[in-house]
């Protein structure tokens, strides 16, 4: 096994053209509904999201590339202990409600679409709002470099190599941009509908057919992993356990203030809606990160003897040996091969959206042209989409880190900004002084760790103990010199 | 920042102390510290019963953020009512 090459057909390849210029029909419809050319409008939809819409496009945002391809990958490599990606995942809404229903109710008064705007108004301070976007917009190029390192990896696996992955960052990244700069938000959504609703199916596929076409079923997949690697199947030992802990700070925490999900907060019709949205997304990491670490299981088994560098392709390969079993398989894996691209472009157009909302609204215009009409920055924000995806469609074609790294890379910058929205929100007495200061005291200790080779210290990540001294920095700054006495 | 901006806030989870005594509770179980080393246990529905366990407890953790959004995230206008 593991020599069947993943090799679509005419009709297959049809199917999936099809879906991917639905993809730039759905911008052009998105286009056409816009209601002016304001900035709220194209990057939050004119704050209009419903239920399916909101839902589906957190889902399809939040349930990316690495999740599909990086979390099979993850589990391969270390088995069971990779159960904590499921809590982590759930996390992230637990994260939301330690912030979110003071910022929706602010951003709804003020009218927010950046979270620097936030940043901007709590704090008035342009340094510290100028280094939070910088952060933002660091760590979201590095996630879009991820779904387009992921993309490559994909089209590579399911070719066997036949196709290099450049062709295929550029392909994808090309209609990407594409939708994204014709309806903006509107567009995203929308097609995050459509891309949600074949990951779900995608996923749901995944699990009737891996493990019991390939693995003989779940139980037999686990009893032969238990002889094959028993380290896969065990309890983690004490650093695992410190590891788990910090994955539920570093995402439950990180991303939860992705740039992305705060505008979808932004976006939404209602409050209502929004609260409807994230009750359901308490469930998903069950209905999917479950699954694909099912499948990294059943990899494990049927492909064993994967160099590091191969695990991100396990499902890509496991997929290409379901396709050569059957008919049906073959229609099933295309399917799912469609739900993959889906992950990889929701996520990544979300992510570009944000970028260029961020560079336009908190750096163009405060700092290149403070007189902009709404027109001229929505007119700069497309042109900088195009710019960035040129940018890191080079930088993914040259770089080779595994996926999972780079996701970790992402947080331990980002969630140094955490701080100003969990804190920022309820502490009074945090002033921009303190909540700079942490902010750096945090980086400092994140990026010294990483670059001295400390990268998990006792197991817990560099960002996670960034943000342990960044969150004392504010407490003993806000104790020592509240923001009310200060002379502002 | 005023702090008069969140008096249409009824409630909001982040105040009530007691929530977040049930989240530590449960998060306490997810995490598998208490297992003894190298442990595996039975098979229960196809996981060792230490990821069963952890599964049990992320789905009651949803289940629990769920009933925490709805009756203690209160605002005096929510807007609309949830449809598509």
């Amino acid at each position: 096994m593991g020599e069947e090459q993943l090799v679509f057909g005419p009709g297959a390849l049809i199917a999936v053209g099809l879906y991917l210029v639905s993809m730039i029909g759905v911008g052009y419809y998105a286009r056409s509904k816009r209601q002016g050319n304001s900035m709220a409008d194209f990057y939050l939809a004119g704050r209009s999201l419903g239920l399916t819409v909101l839902f589906l496009t957190l889902y399809a945002t939040q349930y990316s590339g690495n999740t599909l391809f990086g979390y099979t990958g993850k589990t391969y490599r270390i088995g069971f202990e990779w159960t904590v990606s499921i809590l982590f995942m759930f996390s992230i809404i637990v994260g939301y409600l330690l912030f979110a229903p003071r910022l929706v109710q602010l951003a709804r008064k003020e009218g927010f679409i950046t979270p620097g705007d936030y940043i901007s108004y709590r704090f008035r301070s342009k340094a510290l709002t100028l280094l939070s976007t910088v952060l933002m917009i660091y760590a979201l190029c590095n996630y879009t470099l991820a779904q387009l390192k992921a993309m490559g990896a994909a089209v590579e696996g399911i070719t066997n190599g036949a196709v290099p992955s450049a062709y295929g960052i550029v392909a994808l990244a090309i209609i990407m941009v594409i939708y994204e700069t014709l309806g903006g938000m509107r567009s995203v959504a929308w097609t995050d509908v459509i891309q949600g609703v074949v990951l779900l199916l995608g996923f749901a596929l995944l699990v009737v057919i891996v493990p019991s076409q390939l693995g003989g079923g779940l139980d037999r997949v686990v009893e032969k992993l238990s002889a094959m690697d028993p380290p896969k199947v065990q309890v983690p030992d004490w650093q695992g356990i410190n590891s788990w802990i910090s994955y539920v700070f570093l995402l439950g925490c990180g991303a939860a203030i992705y740039p992305q999900a705060i505008q979808r907060l932004y976006a939404s019709r209602s409050l209502a809606v929004l609260k409807r949205s994230l009750m359901w997304m308490s469930f998903m990491p069950l209905t999917t990160t479950l699954i694909a670490m099912v499948c990294g299981l059943t990899a494990i088994v049927v492909l064993p003897g994967l160099e590091q560098g191969e695990t991100d392709q396990v499902l890509a390969r496991i997929l290409a040996l379901i396709m050569a079993q059957s008919a049906l398989g073959y229609w099933l894996v295309v399917v799912v091969f469609a739900a993959a691209l889906a992950a990889l472009m929701s996520t990544a157009d979300s992510a570009l959206l944000s970028i260029s909302s961020m560079f336009t609204r908190d750096i163009y215009k405060p700092y290149i042209k403070q007189d902009s009409s709404e027109e001229h920055m929505t007119m700069v924000g497309k042109v900088f989409s195009w710019v960035a995806v040129a940018i890191l469609v080079g930088v993914a074609i040259v770089t080779e880190k595994t996926l999972v790294r780079l996701l970790e890379l992402k947080f331990e910058v980002l969630i140094q900004v955490v701080p100003c929205f969990f804190l920022g929100l309820y502490w009074k007495g945090l002033s921009r002084q303190t909540a700079l200061a942490g902010m750096l005291a945090g980086l400092a200790v994140a990026l010294g760790l990483t670059w001295s080779g400390n990268r998990l210290p006792w197991g817990f990540h560099a960002g996670v103990l960034g943000l342990f001294v960044n969150v004392a920095v504010c407490a003993v700054g806000t104790w020592l010199r509240p923001a009310a006495l200060e002379k502002d | 920042m005023e702090h008069r901006s969140f008096t249409s806030i009824r409630s909001e989870p982040r105040k009530v102390r007691w929530i977040w005594l049930v989240y530590l509770a449960l998060y306490a179980v997810a995490i598998p510290w208490y297992w003894p080393d190298e442990y595996v246990g039975p098979i229960v529905l196809g996981f060792p019963l230490w990821v069963a366990t952890t599964l049990l407890a992320i789905l009651a953790l949803a289940i629990w953020t769920t009933f925490v959004i709805h009756r203690f995230w209160l605002v005096d206008d929510e807007g609309d009512q949830a449809d598509g």
